[in-house]
């Protein structure tokens, strides 16, 4: 066992973690950094429910060994939840039924958080077509879809005022 | 039986059922604060890996274990050898006509029955390194041929999978009403059709797993584990283990999905749960995502053949149904569980009393087959597509078979050949509604004309009448082992504090808020001031768990019950405080006590609190004879069977080159009975018609002829994503049924028997320009170019 002491930085806090240099970043952020919203559904890439930012971009944390994003900026939903209350794209959530189970949720989030950055007023087809990466076994789709459409007017709203 | 009966429950308007309000449970989960199974922190918890067999079938000649052993952190490797010692064997053996008697121990040490099968466990400190050493587990196999499919199960000299059997043949049953000999005589015309769904699998996100908790001071076992019922798993776990059922707790924490794949309890976890229990050390165990392809529970790949015996207007006046099944290599729930329900609702909305079924179930070294959301599937697929068979075949228009067949209002109640009635169900209401919705005329005139243009479109239209809540009368008409009652219990606590339970457990079928507010209604308070506590045995009464679509009229239902029984007991208890003889012009509502005067309703100035109060901390003024407290137990066991109905209307475009298969258009009219929560019951239909519509296109669990798996991660096994999705047009028809509480009728996997339907209906009204049809599923392109080679 050759455990390797690094240093990540995770929704802008700098973390010590001691771990092998195989040790899944996904594994990492839930068991050394007991971030458990990072959900784990596939471990090869498929289900996008462990789906992470890194530098700002949606990854997959189960394809990625934590010791390679030393001097990354990793955000996970915990650091997309405001301290108070939740943030506009969980709110739209909530209140258009976007979860059943919820163990895919945390992944949709933080792909649409960075998704709405970049594209702030999307059809309902670029949503399908980047939702097709996270998969929803509950839902069938149309209420995440109502949802991020939603959460794209009011977060519009935010930015003009 | 004191309290409220079931049958006075219903009303008019209700203040709380009914309101779409937005879930409880989200708070926690879309902050990524839910606690899923492989969220709890359990220091010192050894991590358990399986060895799985490589082979479908395959005699075990040895293990070496040694260097295993000697691996950096493992602390035991075990194989059947030593846990089926420690263990119970599974008997499946219920006095059911026609049923193998069967026997599964804990691990196998003979020989392996399928591709994934559990044969050895290693126990590290780390699951990294758990792994590690699994892979220097040895397993000596000599190889068996396989059967790998139903034929080839039940053909001359097949290899038996289950070497005590006679046969590979686990489970015949026969059913015949009514004299189909002298229908047939009578017969214009008798139709043959014939149905198949593939292998599936329910697929939820979170995998499976456990943690095993055995606490040698107390001799008691914590078992965390995501279940859909944690009483009976506790049951089963106790019985298995050796147990009494008090020194095992079962703790079902949120729950990632199920479908109907976490109801029983696995040999990975009662391997666990013993491991634990010698080791005196915590174990966890989570299983990875090709385990959970391989060697979960599968599901459906069952076939049925009808025979329908009809007159010149297509009336069906006898119907013969073959159904078979593949079950895979071990019974882990009778074998004919699943195939007899089919059997029991197959006439579905239709005037049939001739009516004869034969069910034969065979095993195969395939991974063991169980429930899936809506294991009867196939039947709406077959009647419907049965009818459409007869339109084909008689020329006639297939929604004019449908009206000439169906269950008229006058007919109700409808006692079908089976014996399961029909009452409180509106098909031909809402297939009515469906034909003007979808704009049918309209569309058969578009559909003409863009035949000529080489544009194949179709439409597919399924009646489904959904078997939602099993009443214990129901399981033992169908020669099914079970009871069907659940148990709920509402207290206040001294404080006004509000707390209620049902032996259910949720697994995203969003429990925790319709059942606020069925107590909230029964109570006369707001559903945010009910906390809904679900899933841990201690706490929870024993209740059968969520199976079936049971949620809301066994769960729902009986909690409101519960609520209604107190809140007669703080009434009697406000009456006494106010100085009245009766409570009868007293009502709670709003947490306050209002008094009916003078024709209006008007505040006495007490409230929840003061009656809780006195309840607890001051019993001397409290009605005579009244014991102290507010705490409520209910248990009710529904009727035989409740059904709601729907009818899913499909317009599909047909790519005849690639055979590619567009969804156009989806409506579903649906009555499902009184509504706890509309946000809810509309979440649950979408979902459950996508299910439905991935089992019809895309998803299929291939073993190929040796019995390998070939579908061990997500990019083999594809289920709809959001781009295959449909927008879903859904038109509520509610109507109230009379026997249970608040005219509930619940609902959640007719949207996959109707979509099965629909949508295969739809493919072969396009494809009947090319004279062929297709009789089993999924529809890939593949397929449909294979029927449309044959006409060239």
């Amino acid at each position: 066992m050759n455990r390797i002491a690094f240093t990540l930085t995770v929704n802008a806090m700098a973390c010590e973690v001691v771990a092998e240099p195989r040790k899944l970043l996904s594994d990492v952020l839930r068991e050394d950094l007991r971030l458990t919203g990072t959900h784990v559904g596939c471990e090869h890439g498929v289900c996008g429910a462990c789906t992470v930012l890194v530098d700002g971009a949606p990854a997959r944390a189960c394809l990625i060994f934590a010791i390679q994003m030393q001097c990354r900026e990793i955000t996970t939903v915990e650091g997309l939840t405001p301290a108070e209350g939740l943030s506009p794209l969980q709110q739209a959530l909530h209140e258009e039924h976007g979860l059943q189970c919820g163990y895919c949720t945390p992944g949709i989030i933080t792909t649409f958080e960075a998704f709405l950055r970049e594209n702030p007023k999307p059809t309902d087809d670029e949503i399908r077509e980047v939702l097709s990466g996270n998969l929803c076994r509950c839902t069938g789709y149309a209420n995440i879809v109502r949802a991020i459409r939603k959460a794209a007017q009011i977060m519009r709203k935010g930015t003009a005022a | 039986m004191s309290g409220v009966k079931p049958e006075d429950t219903a009303r008019d308007g209700f203040d709380q059922i009914g309101k779409p309000v937005p879930r409880k449970e989200d708070a926690r989960l879309l902050r990524g604060k839910g606690t899923y199974l492989d969220d709890i922190e359990v220091p010192g918890a050894l991590h358990a890996c399986f060895v799985r067999s490589p082979y479908a079938h395959a005699r075990i000649t040895g293990f070496d274990l040694d260097e295993a052993k000697a691996a950096p952190g493992v602390v035991a490797v075990v194989t059947g050898h030593e846990v089926n010692d420690w263990t119970n064997a599974l008997k499946m053996a219920p006095p059911i006509e026609g049923l193998q008697p069967t026997e599964m121990t804990t691990l196998p040490v003979d020989k392996a029955r399928f591709h994934g099968d559990p044969v050895a466990c290693v126990v590290a400190t780390d699951r990294y390194l758990a792994e590690d050493a699994a892979e220097l587990v040895y397993v000596e196999y000599d190889l068996l041929d396989a059967v790998t499919s139903y034929d080839a199960a039940l053909a001359d000299g097949a290899p038996l999978v289950d070497e005590t059997l006679p046969s590979n043949l686990v489970s015949h049953q026969k059913f015949e009403a009514g004299d189909i000999a002298r229908r047939k005589a009578e017969a214009y015309r008798v139709v043959e059709a014939a149905f198949a769904m593939q292998r599936m699998t329910h697929l939820p996100i979170e995998t499976r797993g456990c943690i095993a908790l055995w606490d040698d001071g107390r001799a008691h076992l914590t078992m965390h584990i995501g279940s859909q019922a944690p009483h009976p798993m506790r049951s089963m776990l106790a019985g298995r283990l050796r147990l009494a059922e008090h020194q095992v707790t079962v703790a079902s924490p949120d729950v990632g999905g199920a479908f109907g794949q976490k109801i029983i309890v696995y040999r990975e976890e009662i391997t666990v749960a013993a491991l634990a229990c010698r080791l005196k050390r915590p174990v966890r165990w989570r299983e990875d995502r090709l385990e959970n392809l391989s060697a979960s529970l599968q599901a459906r790949e069952n076939a049925v053949k009808t025979l329908a015996a009809v007159a010149r207007d297509g009336r069906i006046l006898s119907l013969e149904a073959e159904i078979t099944e593949d079950f895979g290599a071990y019974c882990f729930y009778p074998a004919n569980y699943l195939a007899r329900v089919i059997g029991m609702i197959l006439t579905g909305p239709y005037r049939i009393q001739d009516y004869a079924f034969e069910v034969k179930i065979a095993l195969t070294n395939k991974c063991g087959a169980g429930p899936m959301r809506a294991p009867m599937a196939i039947t709406s697929l077959v009647m419907d597509g049965t009818l459409d068979a007869v339109a084909r075949e008689l020329d006639i228009d297939p929604a004019e078979v449908r009206r000439v067949n169906m269950v008229r209002p006058s007919d109700l109640p409808y006692v079908m050949p089976t014996g399961e009635k029909l009452e409180d169900v509106t098909p031909s209401e809402c297939f009515e509604r469906g034909l003007e919705e979808i704009g049918y005329a309209a569309f058969r005139d578009a559909q003409e004309a863009d035949r000529d243009n080489g544009i194949y479109r179709g439409l597919g239209m399924c009646n489904v009448i959904e078997s939602t809540t099993y009443g214990s009368a129901f399981y033992k008409a169908a020669g099914i082992p079970g009871s069907g009652h659940e148990a709920a219990w509402v207290k206040i606590e001294p404080s006004g504090a509000i707390r209620a339970s049902a032996g259910l457990m949720g697994t995203g079928q969003s429990y925790e808020t319709p059942y606020a507010q069925a107590v909230a209604e029964g109570l006369g308070v707001d559903p945010a001031q009910v906390d809904v506590v679900l899933g841990n045995t201690d706490i929870s009464p024993y209740g059968m768990g969520a199976r079936g679509s049971r949620g809301a009229t066994a769960g729902g239902g009986t909690l409101f019950l519960a609520a209604l029984d107190l809140k007669a007991k703080m009434l009697d208890i406000a009456a006494a405080l106010l100085g009245l003889n009766s409570p009868s012009e007293l009502e709670l509502r709003g947490g306050q006590v209002l008094r009916h005067v003078g024709g209006a309703w008007s505040e006495t100035g007490l409230g929840l609190g003061d009656i809780a109060r006195t309840a607890y901390m001051d019993p001397l003024k409290l009605p005579e004879g009244m014991e102290p407290g507010l705490e409520m137990h209910r248990a009710w066991d529904p009727p035989q069977m409740t059904y709601s109905n729907s009818t899913h209307f499909c317009a599909v475009t047909l790519d005849a080159a690639t055979g590619r298969v567009d969804i156009d258009r989806y409506l579903i009219v649906e009555d499902c009975g009184t509504v706890l929560n509309p946000l809810v019951v509309e979440g649950q239909q979408q979902g459950a018609t996508v299910m439905g519509i991935g089992g019809v296109l895309f998803e299929h669990m291939v073993y190929d002829e040796s019995g390998q798996n070939l579908c061990g991660t997500l990019a083999d096994y594809m289920i709809p994503t959001a781009c295959e999705a449909p927008e879903i047009e859904i038109v509520s028809q509610n109507t109230p049924n009379r026997r249970t509480p608040a005219g509930i009728k619940g609902m959640a996997e007719g949207g996959i028997m109707g979509a099965i339907g629909a949508v295969n209906n739809a493919v072969n009204d396009a494809l009947r320009p090319f004279g062929v049809v297709a009789e089993r599923q999924p529809l890939s392109p593949d397929y449909i170019r294979s029927l449309l080679r044959v006409t060239g």
